[in-house]
């Protein structure tokens, strides 16, 4: 028992500075940046905790309710660099809408916590009580700029709505309890031969539960309206970071308790990987605003992720993973570009705002040149090769039709990237924005941009590490 | 054992067409008196299978806090502008016979579980083999095998809190606070001030 904490650092350790930083809010007056920075020097900690818990042998603490493994290991490593990146890109922006608060670092924390709790869950009320940490945070954060109509409004939407999905899944979880006669996955595995459609059911409620969670289509109605109404910082941080944990707990329940399943469970991924990649595709093409582009995006981004999964191979598995980090770089540079169009102190973020920016901004519309064509997967940047590898796993299982509607719906949503670049670099020139952005913004920015262009230089760095995820 | 079948249908009967009513009656008043029925009949379900610890905390949370919470709600925001308030109209008020309704049923329920659980051992079901009682087996694993979960649990209640707060505190201007310790520091030197007054002239104070 004693000997579990030791693989639950990292959780320990956070949720200690968590509750530091509380106290330390309360009781200092005006503590905001120092909170800040100090989250972010606890996050910069957390990383070489994480690498230290050893993770080259499956290890089952708490009862089998936790595994430690090469995959949360993983996906905890990724998800705290990409807050880091979420907090160095957002400072500014926050200041300058005026929601600079000791809170809003501490709920990003604890949803990561939440995250961390998801990635390593083997049990259903694990991963229960992880799920709810982290959306919890992320109702509150949705709406954290209170006064601005549209940001209580999205705040509100995502609650109702993710509570509802909350319901279906814990109906399923409930389910397939009272079928398998356990809530520990393994355990599921072994007991679901002589129920197995109640175990379907209860498998289809919780997927659903899940699908709503990574904004799959025909569960994706909340994200364009949360995506445009949050604070931008936010819509990054709800861009990245909740939809590699859920993929992750995607990968959780389909290869360990139900793979046996997997006829049942195919033909319902491979229908929600084609609808978000056919829908965010379609649907992206009439927008305006960047933010909900962002969000459509998203949706069809997932598809593709999810279209990884259909297998129920390890290359499957390896291929979506090393998508959604793909998907990570490009989204964070993406944001970095958002959040540098400011005009005197305020934000902009509709298309026309972009119009003719390579004039002024000559380096700026490089990267947001660069980040459009990864997202569209034009070689030979990293969205390419993200797309590549998922597609390459599809093919080999010879799953012709889902790989040929995939490529079909790039084509598309190639067409509403290649618009926006078109208006940066051929319509008349607008207004200049700001160019006072702080230190942090560029920085991710610049790093960002440079990984996506020099990622085929060197493609086996991202690949040598995913390889170790076996899990079939 | 026909009369556990006979109760466990009775109540469950009753529990689903309570649920059924909270959603379709069109009053919300209405809905919150079905809600609590519905607890109270799936809380009594819980005490007939043995798990009284559940019952009971059921009883005490959803029905003491949450939904009479709700009534308060409910009867504030007074959503429906419902016309019929609660005593003024006699003739017409239709609160009082649902209310009544619901409270008589809950009043039998209980009579029965408790009476059965009290005096009638057969009626219930137990489901634990050791004596122990379920408070004490949700002790032994409470703190133990489920440590984790409920420490998440306190942190996911951290949350919820520091949410509340983000969402509704203000800070506002021009808000005389009062300040004990500026209050008990207070000498009587600060307060009062002895000036001698001349004679025909009076003295001016605040100047």
């Amino acid at each position: 028992m004693i000997t579990d904490i030791y693989y639950v650092i990292p959780e320990i350790f956070l949720s200690l500075s968590l509750m530091f930083l509380l106290l330390l809010g309360v009781f200092k007056k005006e503590g905001s940046t120092i909170v800040y920075n100090l989250s972010l020097v606890f996050l910069i900690i957390s990383i070489p905790l994480i690498l230290n818990v050893p993770s080259n042998n499956t290890t089952l603490i708490f009862n089998d309710s936790y595994k430690i493994d090469y995959l949360s290991n993983f996906v905890k490593t990724l998800i705290i660099i990409s807050t880091i990146f979420v907090l160095l890109t957002s400072s500014q922006y926050l200041k300058s809408i005026k929601i600079f608060n000791i809170e809003y670092p501490i709920l990003i924390l604890s949803s990561i916590l939440g995250m961390m709790v998801m990635v390593s869950s083997n049990d259903l009320i694990v991963f229960y009580i992880g799920l709810e940490l982290q959306s919890l945070a992320l109702y509150v954060l949705a709406s954290f700029n209170r006064d601005n109509i549209l940001s209580s409004e999205s705040g509100l939407k995502y609650f109702v709505l993710s509570a509802l999905s909350s319901g279906l899944l814990l109906y399923g979880c409930s389910l397939v309890y009272g079928f398998s006669s356990s809530t520990n996955f393994s355990q599921i595995g072994f007991n679901y031969d002589q129920s197995i459609q109640g175990i379907t059911f209860g498998m289809v409620f919780i997927l659903v539960g899940l699908a709503f969670k990574i904004s799959a289509v025909p569960f994706h109605m909340w994200a364009p309206d949360v995506y445009q109404g949050s604070p931008t910082s936010v819509t990054l941080f709800f861009a990245i970071l909740p939809k590699i944990a859920a993929l992750t707990v995607f990968i959780r329940f389909l290869y360990s308790p139900f793979l046996e399943l997997i006829d049942q469970w195919q033909s319902i991924i491979i229908f929600l990987s084609i609808a978000s990649m056919l829908f965010g595709a379609v649907a992206a093409i009439g927008q305006k605003n960047l933010k909900r582009l962002a969000a459509y995006s998203s949706i069809s981004h997932m598809g593709y992720a999810l279209a990884g999964l259909t297998t129920g191979t390890n290359q499957g598995i390896q291929s979506s993973i090393l998508y959604i980090s793909i998907y990570l770089v490009m989204n964070l540079a993406l944001f970095s570009c958002i959040l540098m169009l400011k005009k005197n102190n305020k934000y902009h973020e509709s298309i026309e705002d972009l119009s003719g920016l390579s004039r002024n901004h000559p380096l700026l519309a490089f990267s947001l040149l660069v980040v459009l064509f990864s997202l569209a997967g034009i070689p030979p940047l990293a969205g390419f090769f993200a797309k590549f590898y998922v597609f390459a796993a599809v093919i080999e299982q010879s799953m012709f039709f889902l790989a040929i509607v995939g490529l079909m719906s790039t084509v598309v949503a190639a067409f509403y990237y290649l618009r926006i670049i078109k208006i940066i670099y051929f319509d008349k020139e607008a207004e200049k924005f700001d160019t006072d952005h702080n230190l942090g913004l560029k920085i991710s920015l610049t790093i960002t941009t440079i990984l996506i262009l020099i990622y085929f230089i060197y493609p086996n760095s991202l690949i040598d590490f995913v390889s170790k995820i076996n899990l079939v | 054992m026909t009369a556990h079948a006979f109760f466990f249908y009775f109540f469950s009967f009753i529990a689903v067409v309570s649920a059924i009513m909270v959603t379709v009656s069109r009053n919300t008043v209405h809905s919150v008196f079905f809600l609590i029925l519905d607890f109270i009949s799936i809380s009594s379900l819980f005490i007939m299978i043995g798990a009284e610890f559940l019952g009971m905390i059921m009883l005490i949370v959803y029905v003491g806090a949450v939904a009479v919470l709700f009534l308060f709600v409910v009867m504030m925001l007074n959503v429906a502008k419902q016309e019929n308030t609660w005593f003024k109209s006699s003739t017409n008020s239709a609160h009082i016979p649902i209310g009544l309704l619901v409270g008589i049923i809950i009043f039998f329920e209980v009579i029965i579980v408790i009476g059965g659980w009290k005096y009638k051992p057969d009626l219930t079901s137990k489901i634990t083999l050791s004596d122990i009682t379920n408070t004490h087996s949700i002790g032994n694993v409470l703190y133990t095998d489920y440590i984790h979960l409920f420490q998440l649990s306190g942190m996911v209640l951290l949350v919820a809190m520091i949410g509340a707060i983000v969402l509704t505190f203000r800070k506002r201007d021009g808000l005389k606070r009062q300040s004990y310790f500026k209050q008990l520091a207070r000498e009587r030197n600060d307060g009062v001030s002895l000036v001698e007054v001349k004679s025909n002239e009076g003295i001016k104070i605040d100047d």
